[in-house]
């Protein structure tokens, strides 16, 4: 363990850690789309210090060892700094021909990568992507390959400041806030306990690798997912009619899917099967993750860019995500120059993704871009339609308990009994509070009223038990939430009517059940029980319960070291397991002092559980 | 009054009491609440104990966490079922959300009317006068994270109930002198797997249990 490497050059032989060895900015997109990147020399940033490190994931990476003590040594400890505490030698750094010692200069340029972004005044992707982040490079492990990326290492020429003030900015200028190129530990701390959570609960997502933390919390924010591609990454180029580059994207993308045995289909006959099968892998895709973000009550802000979303559905970018306690469809997020779209907006924006890609693979094949519109009846908005429905269907048995075997019974042989009981269901998680809409810290909201989570948690106890439907007023009871006021819980005859179609439906589920799988009605609704209580859980995460944690964690973390936040982000994590198959969900071991922390914690997801 | 005091222990070592438990309820499809000590991951709680008891043919189930807010349908149906399981867990953090929920007395009621009342562990505990042997002695106790100071509890029995109890010296010499200062008061320490069925005016140990008074010790079964 004494021959640690000294500096980043070392030979790998030499070194503890060897993996990491492979972050050093040398990645296959640099030379697979040379247009696609702007590269950088970078040097070591000195003052780092590791304030997180996701020995799990690093496990899954490959980065140490399976059976690595979950502890951070010291040659560990450098290993993390020496790959990671970076900064980029930026425009202006050489337009003002700034010196940095020449040790501390690395001997690879790290990329920014291109992509659309509507911020940008250009609006085509030819001077936007990654305004303050760098690809540190891939790695390689149990045939899946990893991409690795850090936010925060200085600002690139891509960032909206530089383009929309014409100027480029010194790394750290304090005359600017996103444009200066650095992040904080808050918003990795934000990624950390979100994206862990999601991640557990089968989001595909980016995942926190570690933070590495500077001076007035300031920090790098090292990020790793298979594939951390964006549709944005393609709609610049396809803007701009670049087909060579266009092409290499997707080449490049479709080879990382076929590596990581993402795609079932790994050979094509032609370009033209080759392209629309990726425009029919994003329309299956994006048709999940449209409805998962539907009913999960999962705020993204998708929008025409494909910017804050990966190619595979999975969530970038925590700033602006959000999970909502309750359907607040209405929300809106205020971005000074314009709003953000609503949960129920974004499906259509999915769509125009998916209507993009099949505008991308046209051109690919034919060499010639026909218009967006061209492509708005073409067969893979179908297949993105069709998808939507039954990813629906599947998610609301999913809530009710059903388990995977009956779900996919009931989504065959009984179609219209789902439907009917979506539709109730429905009814009920779209109403709104009469208060109206109203201004809050971010936005514009309007108060759902009815808590889903509750009554499919509670329904199949208490038919179980009272061995009838729920009369309307107790329905009532156990489905209004905290934001009903008195005024909106009127049980008037349509909701009456809503109530006795939503348990009819219900018990016709599981009428269906019963009968095809030779099942009784207590076993049933027994099985229920148990699954929905796991699933529709009291306490779940909502974007203001991160909010809070992060700021409660923030105050704390003075005294945390990293081993004790890795613990603690892993408990919060398995505390907001969703998963009714799981059987190892245990509080497992707790320090004493983190008892009354993770008390903290708790009590916070529990006051914020049915808001925005 | 129909009570049932588990020590603790694993669902093969309770087997009898589970017995008892289920000859108290005497009635075919019962329907039994459990209360969990604290809501934090008290569904998987719930799904281990319906696992478990399913296994006696009951198949009507109610997770009732008291540490949140609940509604009135649910409440109503808890207080309606025919027997109510305490689980373990913080007996201090348990007091304090049944007290919060004014569930003491509704509880209280409830075993009064017939309804039959167990308690594992904390629950067990919490069915006596106080919780004093939730903090007793000091090398075995719970810590009291919500720093309350009113420890009377339910108060239904005139015994004090020590659960996981290990037969030993120092056991032996904290509870002697516990007994020698409250001279009024007993204790019966029940180790894992053992523990205390009531019913009515009928008293029954399990397993081989523990009794303490006035500075003695009397072993009993």
């Amino acid at each position: 363990m004494n021959n640690i490497k000294k500096s980043p050059i070392d030979e790998v032989g030499k070194r503890s850690y060897t993996a990491f060895s492979r972050l050093n900015g040398e990645h296959p997109f640099k030379s697979q789309v040379p247009a696609g990147r702007v590269e950088y020399k970078a040097r070591q940033k000195k003052g780092g210090k590791v304030a997180f490190f996701n020995f799990d994931l690093a496990k899954d990476m490959g980065l140490i060892p399976r059976n690595h003590p979950e502890l951070l040594n010291p040659d560990l400890e450098k290993e993390i700094l020496e790959t990671f505490s970076i900064v980029i030698i930026n425009e202006y750094d050489v337009i003002n021909k700034i010196k940095f010692p020449e040790e501390e200069i690395l001997p690879h340029t790290f990329m920014a990568t291109r992509y659309l972004q509507l911020q940008h005044p250009d609006k085509s992707g030819r001077t936007s992507g990654d305004g303050r982040t760098i690809w540190n490079g891939t790695v390689r492990h149990n045939g899946v390959t990893w991409d690795v990326s850090s936010c925060g290492t200085g600002g690139t020429k891509l960032s909206p400041a530089t383009n929309i003030d014409k100027k480029f900015y010194q790394t750290g200028d304090p005359s600017i806030s996103y444009g200066c190129g650095l992040s904080e530990v808050a918003e990795g701390l934000e990624t950390l306990f979100f994206s862990e959570v999601l991640g557990q609960n089968n989001f595909k997502t980016e995942r926190v690798l570690c933070i590495v933390e500077f001076d007035k919390g300031i920090s790098i924010n090292v990020r790793a997912n298979a594939n951390l591609l964006r549709p944005s990454h393609f709609f610049g180029h396809l803007k701009q009619g670049n087909k060579e580059t266009l092409k290499q994207v997707a080449d490049y993308y479709i080879q990382r899917q076929i590596d990581n045995k993402e795609w079932e289909q790994t050979t094509f006959k032609s370009d033209k099967e080759k392209y629309f099968y990726l425009a029919r892998q994003v329309a299956k895709t994006f048709s999940e993750t449209a409805a998962k973000f539907e009913d999960e009550y999962i705020f993204c802000w998708l929008d025409w860019d494909g910017d804050n979303i990966l190619m595979d559905g999975g969530i970038i970018d925590y700033g602006s995500i959000r999970q909502f306690g309750l359907f607040h469809s209405e929300y809106r997020y205020d971005d000074v120059q314009r709003f953000s779209t609503t949960i129920l907006e974004q499906r259509q924006k999915a769509r125009y993704i998916v209507q993009c890609f099949a505008q991308i693979a046209d051109f690919l094949t034919t060499g010639k871009k026909k218009s967006l519109s061209h492509f708005r009846k073409h067969p893979v908005l179908k297949t993105f339609d069709d998808h939507f429905q039954v990813s629906k269907d599947q998610n609301v048995l999913n809530r009710i308990g059903f388990k995977k075997t009956h779900q996919d019974h009931l989504i065959k042989n009984n179609t219209a009994l789902v439907a009917k009981f979506r539709k109730a269901f429905s009814f009920f998680e779209r109403s709104k509070s009469k208060r109206g809409v109203y201004r809050v810290a971010d936005g514009v909201t309007r108060d759902a009223i009815f808590s889903m989570r509750d009554v499919m948690r509670e329904l199949p106890q208490l038919i179980a038990t009272k061995e009838r439907v729920l009369d309307p007023k107790e329905f009532m009871e156990v489905i209004k939430s905290s934001y009903a006021k008195k005024s909106d819980l009127k049980v008037t005859e349509q909701r009456k009517r809503q109530m006795v179609r939503f348990q009819n439906s219900y018990m016709g589920l599981i009428a269906a059940i019963e009968k095809d799988f030779t099942s009784t009605r207590g076993q049933m609704l027994l099985e229920l029980t148990m699954r929905s209580s796991v699933i529709n859980k009291y306490d779940r995460v909502t974007g203001d319960s991160i909010t809070y944690i992060v700021e409660k964690v923030q105050k704390l973390r003075p005294k945390l070291t990293a081993e004790e936040l890795y613990f603690l982000a892993r408990q919060f994590k398995s505390y907001q397991n969703l998963d009714p198959d799981d059987k190892h969900v245990t509080s497992g071991e707790t320090l004493s002092r983190h008892k009354n922390i993770m008390q903290g914690l708790y009590s916070i997801v529990r006051e914020c559980r049915e808001g925005i | 009054m129909k009570l049932v005091f588990y020590a603790g222990g694993t669902e093969k070592e309770n087997l009898q009491l589970d017995r008892a438990f289920v000859g108290l309820l005497n009635k075919k499809n019962p329907v039994v609440a459990f209360i969990p000590s604290s809501s934090y991951l008290s569904e998987q709680e719930f799904k281990a104990f319906v696992r478990h008891y399913s296994k006696f043919k009951i198949t009507r189930f109610i997770h009732f966490p008291i540490d949140v807010p609940f509604d009135k349908t649910m409440f109503n149906e808890v207080m309606r079922s025919d027997a109510i399981h305490m689980s373990g867990g913080n007996t201090f953090y348990f007091l304090n959300s049944l007290r919060k929920a004014k569930l003491l007395p509704q509880l209280k009621s409830y075993v009064q009317k017939g309804g039959i009342l167990t308690g594992l562990s904390a629950g067990g505990i919490m069915m006596t006068e106080n919780i004093e042997m939730a903090g007793y002695p000091e090398f075995d106790r719970d810590e009291n994270i919500v720093n309350i100071t009113n420890l009377s509890a339910m108060n239904l029995v005139d015994f004090l109930f020590f659960p996981h109890f290990k037969n030993s010296a120092r056991y032996d010499v904290a509870f002697k002198k516990y007994t020698r200062l409250h001279e009024k008061k007993v204790i019966y320490a029940c180790p894992d797997g053992s523990g205390i069925v009531i019913n009515g005016t009928e008293m029954r140990f399990i397993g081989q249990c523990f009794a303490y008074s006035q500075g003695h010790k009397f072993p009993i079964n």
